[in-house]
């Protein structure tokens, strides 16, 4: 498996480390305790295309958000996760 | 009460013993470790990336990378390290800290590698072949022309790699590492380089 780095270019999946879901979102401060044990512990075991996130950690140590497909592997989009370069942070 | 030496000491000092080794005859690979160079990491601040970008084109007179590259300037290179990040890499105190600090005051946080990393030049026409066992970067000469530069892992060990100006019609290829990871990439260099014949070196000073 390869991903293509938006900064870097294609590069082979031993220089990727895998996070996991990019879908669960921090829930409010407010949001009580179903919604923190949620985020926290319940993931979806998705048979098809999911977003994930993925560090590049033996290349340029960016944060991506891959769009792949868990039954063939497929990638169909890679970005930046958001913070990944100070440019694209409130610039 | 016990004494202490605080030399500066390369950290290929152990390593790196000069002359030819591996197979016999002409050396198919040159391995040279550059000492005494400055190494400073630039990387914007959250939101100050044009800023950095501007006054680093104002500093050395020509543009910071934005891509995978290495460009020479008068008295230093610039090479890519990540978005919106970069090294300096010059000699003789030219860019050292104490006056890219004021450069770089408002935009860019600084952080001094001279000591941190150990710079390994290889060339030679084995080079390549000897690359291919440790790098996945397709180093051929239409891939990865002169300039071109790479974040990358080496035996899993992160480098920063770069092809610099080509000497005696062959290339050259750069790789910083790591200081404490240098001595294992040494070797693991020599064990691929071996069968090529390796002529080894080290220069005192950035060319």
């Amino acid at each position: 498996m390869r991903i293509v780095c938006p900064f870097c270019g294609e590069r082979e999946l031993g220089e990727f480390t895998y996070l996991g879901d990019a879908k669960p979102v921090r829930p409010a401060a407010d949001a009580g305790e179903d919604a923190v044990y949620d985020y926290v512990y319940l993931r979806d075991n998705i048979a098809g295309v999911m977003s994930e996130n993925w560090y590049h950690g033996g290349g340029c140590r960016a944060w991506l958000k891959v769009t792949r497909n868990t039954l063939t592997h497929e990638i169909s989009a890679v970005e930046p996760a958001a913070g990944a370069g100070a440019a694209k942070v409130g610039a | 009460m016990a004494e202490f030496s605080w030399d500066v000491r390369s950290p290929l000092d152990r390593a790196l013993l000069a002359g030819p080794y591996g197979a016999h005859g002409d050396a198919g690979v040159t391995l040279t470790e550059i000492r005494n160079f400055d190494l400073v990491q630039v990387m914007a601040r959250r939101g100050k990336a044009v800023d950095m970008a501007t006054v680093a084109k104002t500093r050395f007179g020509v543009a910071a990378p934005e891509t995978p590259k290495a460009v020479h300037t008068a008295d230093a290179t610039l090479i890519w390290s990540g978005p919106d990040q970069f090294f300096i890499l010059a000699k003789n105190g030219k860019h050292a800290m104490d006056w890219l600090v004021p450069t770089f005051a408002a935009s860019g946080s600084l952080s001094e590698q001279s000591h941190a990393r150990a710079l390994i030049s290889i060339s030679g026409a084995k080079a390549r072949a000897m690359l291919a066992k440790l790098s996945s970067i397709d180093l051929h000469p239409g891939a990865f022309a002169v300039g071109a530069a790479a974040a990358t892992s080496m035996d899993h060990t992160s480098v920063t790699l770069w092809r610099g100006n080509d000497r005696d019609g062959q290339a050259v290829l750069n790789v910083l590492v790591f200081a404490t990871f240098a001595e294992s990439l040494w070797h693991t260099m020599l064990d691929s380089a071996a069968e090529y014949g390796v002529a080894i070196a080290h220069s005192e000073e950035l060319t």
